[in-house]
């Protein structure tokens, strides 16, 4: 029988939630089992109501579920808010001081036993304790995965394992008919957070400064970065604001590093400027999006897709750019490396869109991830005799000038972010002025060569969903859950949005009868890009924009009710 | 010593005649030349507004960028090769307005270039609003009642927040300036050097007579360059006589000295390296 079980954590920010949410993937990864997790928090330090999701299955597992199996909850928010998404034989383990007792509930008292084994704040523990013996898992694995987290602090160690076993021990009599076993095997693959996911792709390629002003959900970038930096040729400089962070990264890439900034949609809208200023001086930049819903500082640590329109528009007037949405957390670490190599190829700036949802997933991910060996840098080094006539925007066919660095030859390197001439002076004149912009849309034919085509699964279906970026997992999910019901229905999903890809992309939707966009905001973007991209209307739209990503079970059910009513 | 028409461009220069740019470009040019360093070792980023035209105006590798958003740009040039040779051009507008936050974290940073403010107390390139430094009561068409607020200190600010060199110069006097210029170059670490300089089209009160008649330089006074006190006094003194020279130095360890990954030399030049990235990577699974 195949294992498909969900466990929702629950408490207060600042009672280790997310810690423990953590911890209890980690044992899931040890016993060779996929997880995906998702951490829903509130904007606080202390208080609220925050809970981490993991769904845990015996085959790779890509978006979390609506349907819980049990609830563990440090708080009485957590039964109180999320009692009826559980499943019959679901249960409720609660502190039995906020819970004493219930349908579906067993109190457990983990701030006592907590106390028992050293402190209040090991409550989490003990409740990763009593979820895990109800789930069937064996104590020692748990255990393990202690000392090996605390492996610095070895007092810190004991206490833990003591309060693992006390919270193990309070329940393993009680019957869970969700348990399951165990296996004894080799740990699987690795856990891979979203933030992590981008930062390890940054590096591979190469990326050898970052600078970024806290945003949440973006920040934790540029923590995996700093983690990194240490080890490699690498710089993260924490900037005075957003507006000097993109600046930062024009000039470092100017002076020939690759570079990058990371925000969140508000950091962003002050990035614009700067924006403006590497599609002007084609300086290769690559910036990524945290999305979270807005405007202004709306929800910080909720999620959202509303910022795709805004992104391709970014910064006045034209000048081309590329953007991205990758799918899937491991294609985070691919559409990075590949952002910052396009980005160098046409000197022209790459903005990948994430979003909180993915950001702060948690994915079990078994293919290794791979660095690329080798690196193409688009960098001209003029010899001396040919440095006297080197100039910065020389016209070509293709738009992309020969890109010397300042200081590292004879050349003189002029970059202007006033309309220039092709030595990179500073000209008003008009005949140069519609050249120079010719120059630059120029690169926009073999930028669109470069954008891979939407994936698509039974695209010739009668409905297909059609969707782009972090959506990919729950949509397939669901389209995938639906076709075992005889429903005839595909997906098709973008990652490469800007330029878009206008053959294969009309190709992709051409066949299905009805076609349904499904986006994290409130008015259907890309189905707004889609008609203008390749005139077709689409049939149907499913919005969130609650600041909560879809749910598997939950796409389901609205899928449905928009089939029935339109049948 | 390179000959200084060596830094002669042959492009227009649209500066108003008479224009107290004229002063520092000639002075940039004398310190170049007598530092010995060619038009290819320097880079000049600048900001907007007729003072960071400046790159253009001369021989040299530039980045002609943003208003306000020169320093930032020249730290992220500079942190990827600390070896480039850096002098950011602005206007008062341009440094202490648009990018008044970036100066001032320009100068906690340390970062290791030359800033030379074009301080002409007016918006030249807009034609004639109030600037930061303009003094309060001065007449414009945006301030026909005059400027309310207070003028900017740039002086006292970064002396405040732990310049390490802090310098006034004067467009009318360009020998004293280049050599301002050579000290800044030559200091490791943020140099300020606020330049006095007349508008001749919007400013009719600060005009070069007016700056002549108040300008005394520090040198021929008993001034210490390290006494922090004392240079803040200097810088505070006001408008009835004006220091120009030196008023505070103080070696220090600049941005880039301090950062670990540029001990083996500037970032640019460091290998690329996939398999000891591929290693941390094989770690992570």
């Amino acid at each position: 029988m195949s294992i498909d079980v969900t466990v929702k954590i629950g408490g207060e920010a600042g009672q280790g939630i997310q810690t423990v949410g953590t911890l209890l993937a980690r044992t899931c990864r040890r016993a060779g089992l996929y997880v995906m997790a998702v951490n829903d928090f509130e904007s606080r330090i202390r208080g609220g109501h925050n809970f981490f999701q993991a769904r845990i299955r015996d085959q790779v597992v890509r978006a979390a579920d609506d349907r819980v199996h049990l609830l563990v909850g440090l708080d009485a928010a957590t039964d109180d808010l999320h009692h009826d998404q559980l499943v019959p034989g679901g249960l409720a383990v609660m502190d039995d001081a906020s819970k004493p007792s219930g349908d579906k509930i067993l109190p457990v008292p983990f701030t006592a036993l907590a106390r028992e084994a050293g402190g209040k704040i090991l409550a989490n523990t003990v409740a990763a304790g009593a979820c895990l013996a109800l789930l069937g898992a064996p104590l020692e694995l748990f255990q393990d995965v202690l000392s090996e987290q605390f492996k610095e602090k070895p007092g810190v160690i004991q206490d833990n394992q003591k309060a693992a076993a006390l919270g193990y021990h309070a329940v393993e009599k009680t019957e869970f008919p969700h348990a399951f076993a165990w296996k004894e095997t080799a740990p699987k693959g690795m856990l891979l957070s979203g933030d992590q996911a981008i930062a390890l792709g940054a590096a591979a390629a190469d990326c050898r400064f970052s600078a970024f002003y806290p945003m949440s959900p973006s920040t934790g970038i540029h923590l995996h970065l700093t983690a990194l930096a240490d080890r490699l040729p690498l710089v993260v400089e924490q900037a005075e604001d957003e507006i000097a962070a993109v600046n930062m990264a024009v000039g470092a890439s100017f002076a020939g590093v690759r570079a990058m900034t990371a925000t969140s949609g508000g950091g962003f809208c002050l990035m614009t400027e700067g924006l403006g200023l590497a599609g002007m001086s084609e300086t290769p930049l690559v910036v990524i999006d945290a999305q979270r819903p807005g405007p202004a500082t709306g929800m910080a640590t909720r999620t959202a897709q509303a910022d795709l329109l805004f992104l391709i528009h970014a910064s006045q007037d034209e000048f081309p750019r590329f953007v991205f949405a990758p799918k899937t957390l491991e294609d985070g670490f691919t559409v990075t490396v590949r952002a910052f190599e396009l980005s160098e190829k046409y000197q022209v700036p790459a903005l990948i869109l994430v979003d909180q949802y993915f950001i702060d997933s948690l994915v079990l991910v078994d293919t290794p991830l791979q660095a690329p060996a080798s690196l193409e840098r688009f960098i001209l080094e003029p010899a001396p005799e040919a440095a006297a006539g080197y100039r910065r925007y020389a016209f070509t066919p293709e738009g992309v000038s020969p890109r010397a660095l300042p200081g590292r030859s004879r050349a003189l390197v002029v970059f202007d972010g006033n309309e220039h001439r092709d030595d990179g002076h500073t000209t008003e004149e008009a005949a140069n002025r519609t050249r120079m912009v010719d120059k630059r849309n120029a690169k926009i034919p073999s930028m669109r060569k470069e954008m891979h085509p939407p994936e698509t699964f039974h695209p010739d279906a009668e409905t297909i969903l059609v969707g782009w970026g972090s959506t990919y997992g729950v949509i397939r999910e669901t389209v995938e859950r639906l076709r075992e019901k005889s429903i005839d229905i595909g997906h098709v999903h973008f990652t490469d949005l800007w330029p878009f890809p206008v053959d294969p992309g009309k190709a992709a939707l051409a066949t299905a009868r009805r076609r349904i966009t499904v986006e994290n905001n409130s008015t259907g973007q890309l189905a707004r890009l889609l008609r203008q991209e390749t005139g077709i209307a689409l049939e149907g739209k499913i919005l969130k924009y609650d600041g909560r990503p879809f749910y598997a079970g939950e796409l389901e059910k609205r899928v449905r009710n928009l089939l029935e009513e339109g049948s | 010593m390179i000959p200084v028409e060596t830094y002669d461009i042959d492009n227009e220069n649209e500066w108003c005649p008479g224009c107290g740019n004229f002063g520092i470009l000639k002075a940039v040019k004398k310190a170049l030349s007598e530092l010995d360093i060619p038009p290819h070792e320097i880079l000049v980023v600048s900001g907007i507004g007729q003072a960071a035209k400046t790159p253009h105006f001369m021989k040299c590798s530039g980045f002609h960028s943003l208003h306000g958003r020169a320093l930032p740009l020249a730290t992220g040039a500079k942190i990827a090769n600390h070896a480039l040779n850096i002098l950011v051009h602005m206007g008062d507008g341009d440094c202490y307005g648009e990018g008044g936050n970036h100066f001032m974290h320009a100068v906690r940073r340390n970062i290791d270039v030359t800033a030379i403010v074009h301080d002409n107390r007016v918006f030249g390139l807009t034609k004639g609003q109030a600037s930061p430094t303009s003094a309060p009561g001065m007449i414009t068409k945006a301030q026909p009642h005059g400027v309310v607020a207070g003028a900017f200190n740039p002086l006292a600010v970064a002396l405040v927040l732990g310049a390490g060199f802090v310098a006034q110069g004067f467009s009318g006097k360009p020998d004293h300036l280049s050599a301002l210029i050579q000290k800044g170059i030559r200091h490791k670490g943020f140099s300020l050097i606020n330049v006095l300089q007349p508008c001749v089209s919007f400013n009719p009160v600060n005009t070069h007579q007016w700056y002549a008649e108040r300008v005394y330089p520090l040198e021929e006074t008993d001034h210490r360059t390290d006494d922090l006190p004392l240079a803040l006094q200097k810088a505070m003194e006001g408008d009835a006589r004006i220091p120009i020279g030196v008023f505070y130095a103080e070696k220090k360890p600049s941005y880039t000295d301090r950062l670990p990954a540029l001990e083996q030399g500037p970032l640019l030049d460091r290998p690329f390296a996939p398999e000891t990235f591929q290693t941390l990577l094989d770690a992570l699974f």
